[in-house]
């Protein structure tokens, strides 16, 4: 019963309903139009055959007398027909005719009637005492005597019956048909929901890996199949970002902690003076300060990952912040035996987030030192460039230092992903996680290059 | 110099509170909002540092009401939030300057040092002057014992900031904000190179160095 009130609240045996109904009114109205005009076609014809008659019957009686008439009526009315003939003299005496019991109007007066009657007393015997229905015409001819001519219009009845078994016939087809259609295919979109609905239970129940099926039919079940299996691709991406960064900020703070403790742990155990004391808390109290700033690199990613605020963001000028940050590194690079470079084209405007740019920027310019390996006969050399091109805001870190192997490149970029190696070397180690971060924020992307030898790190921006 | 401190943790509050005294500041101290209120406005202090989240009443309304009655006290506000804009609506509020936590007390007591002396006279001077180190603003020019000594305009800048707060210790992150106008955080000596420099500009060929480093807190010029 609940399977059948499911398949009446469908929208498609709604629809079969409404446009039965809307069927039927229709049918009806029509053929009671052409029922209509039918019978009034009938009718003037059997007007017209009675006017003709009756015409006849006046010619017989100038010509020929009461004699004459009254032979004609009395032939007339025993031929078989739906024909009624009725003479009768003014006292209201029948002298011919194959019907009695007229109504008194129609004998005194003139003029054309309809009425049922007793057809029992008509021409037709085996249908006796049927009630028929007439048309007549009444007047007085010239000799005096009252004729009635008329019609028995049983036909026409007969008709109006055919026209309403036949419109009976059609409207119970199509009442079937609807109904068997209309069931059918809304129970055929019961089970495409139905497989819906079955896969977001298997979903909701913790399997994000499930998909809806797609028919290829292609119609718009599978279209709407097609758009949420994309949004369950991003809800799964989504997910599986979160896990990576749960599994991360482990990793990452967890380890530090650790070393914290053991840390403060063998500095209680030693209790080897104040000197030694001394020096582990001093230790303590940079481990501490490593792990705030892994702590603050892995909110400004999460803040970044999420979009920050659009009220942070204002027209900068990049070049101005490279410039800065190439001053700012350009004696730290000295110091540790490289050159920097900066080749930065004037007045490059973009709508960004000065911090994050300029972070950025650090970020890679400090990788480019970090990773440097001093070696004979070869200087360390750190180029930073912007460059605006074609509606992109290109900013280029470059050096000549190891690199990253090309089967790793895309990898880096990627999401808190990060070389083993990468992770046991000092930093927090989240710099390119945030670089990337901070791109795609700006609606571009990261691009980590070969710079043949060494490294490219592109931020890729839109312009504007 | 006399602080009020409107912070709500009562373990951070104490710790502060001790640590100041020990470097000779008198501290008031509020644990909720609307009783730091009371207090900023009713009496006179040097510095208030001002916690942005308050039961009762929030640090930025604090700092706000503060303003609208003309209050021209130096605040330091203090935030578990730490992002940049964070940072601008606590600055846009009216607070002087912005510290995210966790911070070393160092960076703390430094920062409401050079604060307090913003509200001195000292503030409009044209020129400063260290021992026989001399800097005018005005013409750009520096001199030592009457010789003239050529700065980058960065350097020129590093070494306006520290001797217009000469005797006061400078942080990195201090020099990084105020001399690049970057709240980033570096992870080298970037500062240090820089810093370097300058000593190797102003100090080098003089028997008593300027410029000190201060272990484990930053950079101070003095005599």
């Amino acid at each position: 019963m609940s399977r059948f009130a499911q398949l009446w609240r469908t929208t498609t045996v709604r629809l079969t309903a409404v446009f039965i109904v809307l069927f039927v009114v229709f049918s009806i109205l029509l053929l009671g139009f052409i029922a209509y005009q039918s019978s009034i076609q009938i009718q003037q014809q059997q007007t017209a055959s009675i006017d003709r008659e009756v015409e006849l019957l006046q010619r017989i009686d100038q010509r020929q007398g009461i004699r004459g008439i009254i032979f004609a009526v009395s032939r007339l009315a025993s031929q078989p027909g739906p024909g009624i003939y009725y003479l009768g003299d003014n006292a209201g005496l029948q002298i011919a005719g194959n019907v009695q019991g007229f109504p008194d109007n129609v004998l005194t007066t003139e003029g054309v009637f309809s009425f049922n009657y007793d057809r029992g007393s008509g021409v037709d015997d085996t249908s006796a005492a049927e009630q028929g229905f007439a048309v007549v015409r009444s007047l007085v001819l010239e000799s005096g005597l009252r004729l009635i001519v008329g019609r028995d219009v049983v036909e026409r009845r007969g008709f109006t019956a055919i026209v309403f078994q036949g419109f009976l016939l059609a409207v119970a087809g199509i009442l079937v048909f609807s109904v068997v259609a209309g069931v059918v295919t809304a129970r055929r979109v019961l089970k495409r929901i139905d497989t819906i609905n079955a896969t977001s239970a298997k979903i909701m129940s913790g399997n994000l890996s499930e998909r809806i099926p797609v028919t290829r039919r292609n119609d718009e079940f599978d279209v709407l199949a097609t758009s949420l299996n994309a949004m369950l691709d991003r809800i799964e991406g989504l997910m599986q970002g979160l896990k990576e960064v749960t599994d991360n900020v482990a990793h990452d703070l967890k380890t530090p902690l650790t070393r914290l403790r053991n840390k403060a742990e063998s500095a209680l155990r030693d209790g080897g003076g104040g000197e030694a004391q001394r020096e582990a808390l001093e230790t303590t109290l940079a481990e501490s300060d490593k792990l705030i700033r892994t702590f603050n690199a892995l909110l400004m990613i999460a803040r970044a990952e999420a979009g920050a605020p659009s009220g942070a963001f204002a027209d900068v000028d990049v070049s101005t912040i490279a410039e800065d940050v190439a001053e700012l590194y350009e004696p730290a690079a000295e110091e540790a035996g490289m050159t920097l470079e900066a080749t930065i084209a004037p007045g490059v405007h973009l709508r960004a987030n000065r911090e994050l740019i300029g972070q950025a920027l650090v970020n890679l310019v400090e990788n480019a030192l970090k990773y440097y390996e001093p070696a004979e006969g070869k200087t360390g050399r750190i180029t930073v460039a912007v460059r605006a091109d074609k509606g992109r805001v290109l900013i280029e870190v470059g050096d000549n230092g190891p690199g990253i192997p090309p089967e790793d490149r895309d990898r880096v970029v990627e999401r808190f992903v990060r070389l083993e190696k990468s992770r046991t070397e000092p930093g927090s180690g989240l710099g390119l996680s945030l670089v990337a971060a901070v791109a795609r924020l700006h609606k571009g992307e990261l691009r980590i290059e070969d710079n043949a030898p060494g490294l490219r790190a592109v931020i890729d921006l839109p312009a504007g | 110099m006399k602080i009020l401190l409107i912070e709500d943790d009562r373990e951070a509050a104490s710790y502060l509170i001790q640590a100041l005294d020990e470097a000779g500041h008198v501290t008031h101290h509020a644990s909720d909002g609307e009783t730091g209120y009371a207090m900023a406005s009713s009496m006179d202090y040097d510095v208030l540092i001002v916690d942005r989240m308050l039961p009762r009443r929030d640090g930025l309304s604090i700092v706000e009401s503060l303003r609208a009655e003309a209050n021209k006290t130096p605040v330091l506000i203090l935030s578990a939030l730490g992002e940049v804009d964070d940072r601008v609506t606590g600055l846009r509020a009216g607070g002087d300057d912005y510290l995210a936590k966790p911070y070393a007390f160092t960076e703390l007591l430094a920062r409401i040092e050079v604060l307090a002396r913003r509200s001195s006279p000292t503030e409009a001077a044209t020129s400063y002057a260290v021992g026989e180190l001399t800097l005018d603003r005005l013409s750009r020019k520096v001199e030592r014992e009457g010789e003239a000594i050529l700065l980058q305009p960065r350097e020129f800048r590093l070494l306006e900031y520290l001797m217009k707060n000469a005797g006061k210790v400078v942080t990195r992150t201090m020099l990084l904000e105020n001399v690049w106008d970057y709240h980033f955080d570096p992870q080298t000596n970037v500062i240090d190179v820089h810093m370097s420099r300058l000593r190797g500009k102003i100090d080098k060929g003089h028997a008593s160095p300027l410029l000190h480093t201060i272990r484990g807190a930053g950079y101070m010029i003095r005599e």
